[in-house]
């Protein structure tokens, strides 16, 4: 009985790999044959979508006689797939915490630089956030504190502020693991008083600010919601989202802290075993171009990496745009960060949240 | 003879689970036992010497034993109500009752916040009747998480009740009460001891769900976190599948000790004769 029951399984798997293989050839047969379009995996966030079609997309479909194909995510999914394997992403959108992660996996291509033209039009806090070899940022938005006047109490000036006893329950910080987590680090290090970046320190402050918080959120959807339901009256956020938050509750405020407020960087890169490596950089050169730069600066999409790119007051509305404001940012090293991260999430859960 | 090609039959189906359920298992419970070329349980040992992992693991045992808890309170009257009801009545009921599944986990989510918020609906009714003045916090804590476990896995317990309540021959409480057993009686004596097996089922479906549960936690829980989160961190976040396998492991284990202990209580529980 049991070896007929095996003889059968055998049987079956045997036909289904006979199987499976007929299909694969078939495929290989349908591919080559014909001209077919080239075809460019780009795999991106997903928010804007809509202008990102229009006017990054399809220009440059039309142009180099290529279709765009997306894959949508979070940084950390989206990187996870292509740490994974089998994956046939081209170029990726990341933030360039995630970007660094990548490097550092060996999952990106080393970028010609020649084929920017663009290049030098960027800021310099853009051209190379990951190092030489890798891709360029094409927006730079800063790290600020959003927050409801009103229900906060107070007015808010500086990241030490926060520690106020007037913001207790009423705080919502980044979670460790998401983009401005490490930065939040860093302020706390700074508001401890300390010149050099000092970890106990910084762990110090943080821990004492857990009474303060609601909830660490690790997106920003989280973050407006929070306001909306009044859970929270202030915490950090980029910019660029305040627009939003604001049309969600009116009156919200935002400012750049005293100490400083911290660039969020998103970056391009090539990812390894693209087959179209040169298509892949000229995708990279066209988002960096002044003319997508502008058009995605007034849509309020992106704030500008590129420094010719012009706005008026009403336009640089929520926008981080203009040099004086730029070239100030603090950029944290990615690098060090990565190589803290498992530390700082581990004394995160262990001292601050518990 | 013939019944020896039946088992055939199974084949396609057996094949599919063991290359995509069983190995995937062997392979994620194996890699926790190598670290550094050697074979080591270690990081079990960490994880039970960790007071951290522990409070993770009490929070996530608590919220799934009063999930089902609730659960069997809520849906045990309610269950037996619909075995009741004529059979076209009783569709459209389970129908509306099982209709929580059906909506996105996220979208039930966003609904609770609006529900449970500091402007939300319960607050503004209990500030509005005077019953409290400052909103309570009820979002972002264990009891947010609770609930809308509840609200997802209630309609499981419903359907495995349902049915099992259906099969209980009427004529039992009839006779029961014609032999003097008030309606109560009967009903603690016939009806609950016969439904215990579809109890346990839906008790198991549910404690289950919920132990696993990553996106309700998440987005209705606060600062507390439970094990399927911990474990999203572990792996996405981190990229250490180490750690997360090793977390995947132990809910495992939980899961086999629970569904082995229900089912043992289930045994006792079994009318005899």
């Amino acid at each position: 009985m049991k070896t007929t029951w095996i003889k059968g399984l055998l049987a079956c798997s045997l036909s289904a790999l006979v199987l499976a293989g007929c299909g694969s050839t078939n495929g290989d047969g349908g591919d080559s044959s014909g001209a077919k379009k080239q075809k460019l995996v780009v795999s991106t966030w997903g928010f804007a979508e809509d202008f990102y079609n229009k006017e990054v997309y399809e220009p440059f479909e039309k142009a180099h006689n290529v279709d765009i194909v997306l894959e949508t995510g979070n940084n950390a999914d989206r990187l996870s797939k292509i740490l994974q394997g089998s994956s046939d992403v081209d170029v990726i959108y990341l933030s360039d915490y995630y970007a660094q992660q990548g490097i550092e996996a060996g999952a990106f291509e080393k970028i010609d630089r020649s084929r920017l033209k663009n290049l030098d039009q960027i800021y310099d806090i853009a051209k190379a956030p990951n190092g030489e070899e890798y891709g360029p940022a094409y927006t730079v938005g800063q790290l600020g504190i959003a927050y409801d006047p009103k229900a906060a109490g107070m007015k808010i000036e500086s990241w030490s502020d926060l520690w106020k006893p007037e913001l207790k329950g009423k705080l919502t910080m980044p979670s460790i693991t998401s983009t401005s987590g490490p930065m939040m680090v860093d302020a706390a290090s700074k508001v401890a008083g300390s010149a050099e970046f000092n970890e106990d320190k910084a762990f110090e402050r943080l821990t004492a600010l857990n009474p303060s918080v609601v909830k660490y959120y690790s997106k920003t959807s989280e973050f407006v919601n929070m306001f909306t339901q009044g859970e929270a009256a202030a915490g950090p956020i980029m910019q660029m989202y305040v627009g939003d938050l604001q049309k969600a509750v009116p009156g919200i405020e935002f400012v750049t802290p005293k100490e400083g407020a911290y660039a969020i960087i998103n970056t391009l890169n090539v990812v390894k075993g693209s087959k179209n490596k040169a298509l892949a950089e000229e995708f990279i050169d066209w988002q960096l171009s002044q003319e997508v730069q502008e058009k995605a600066a007034k849509a309020k999409v992106d704030s500008p990496a590129n420094k010719n790119v012009k706005l008026t007051a009403e336009e640089a509305e929520g926008v981080t745009y203009g040099p004086e404001v730029v070239e100030k940012l603090q950029k944290l090293d990615m690098g060090f960060v990565n190589s803290h991260l498992k530390t700082w999430t581990d004394r995160f859960n262990r001292e601050v949240t518990r | 003879m013939k019944k020896r090609y039946l088992y055939v039959l199974l084949a396609p189906g057996l094949l599919f689970l063991t290359l995509f359920m069983i190995v995937p298992l062997i392979l994620t419970v194996g890699s926790t036992f190598f670290k550094d070329g050697g074979f080591t349980a270690g990081i079990y040992a960490q994880f039970f010497k960790d007071a951290y992992f522990l409070d993770i693991l009490g929070t996530t045992l608590l919220v799934s034993v009063m999930t089902t808890l609730l659960c069997i309170v809520i849906g045990f009257p309610v269950a037996y109500y619909l075995s009741k009801l004529p059979p076209r009545k009783k569709g459209i009921m389970l129908a509306l009752a099982i209709f929580p599944l059906l909506t996105s986990s996220v979208v039930r989510s966003f609904s609770w916040m609006i529900i449970l918020g500091k402007n939300g609906l319960v607050n503004n009714l209990l500030t509005a009747l005077g019953i409290i003045d400052e909103p309570l916090s009820i979002l972002y804590t264990p009891a947010a998480m609770i609930i809308g476990l509840v609200h997802l896995f209630l309609p499981l317990i419903l359907i495995t009740l349902v049915g099992v309540m259906e099969s209980i021959d009427h004529d039992l409480v009839r006779a029961a009460q014609s032999l003097g057993a008030s309606r109560l009686t009967a009903f603690r004596k016939i009806v609950v001891p016969l439904s215990i097996p579809g109890l346990i089922v839906g008790s198991i479906l549910v404690f289950v769900g919920s132990l696993t549960a990553y996106t309700t936690p998440a987005l209705l829980g606060g600062k507390k976190r439970v094990v399927a989160t911990f474990l999203y961190q572990n792996a996405i976040t981190l990229n250490d599948w180490q750690a997360a396998s090793a977390i995947a492991t132990i809910m495992m284990i939980i899961t086999f000790v629970v569904i082995g202990l229900m089912n043992k209580a289930a045994a006792k529980f079994k009318p005899k004769g």
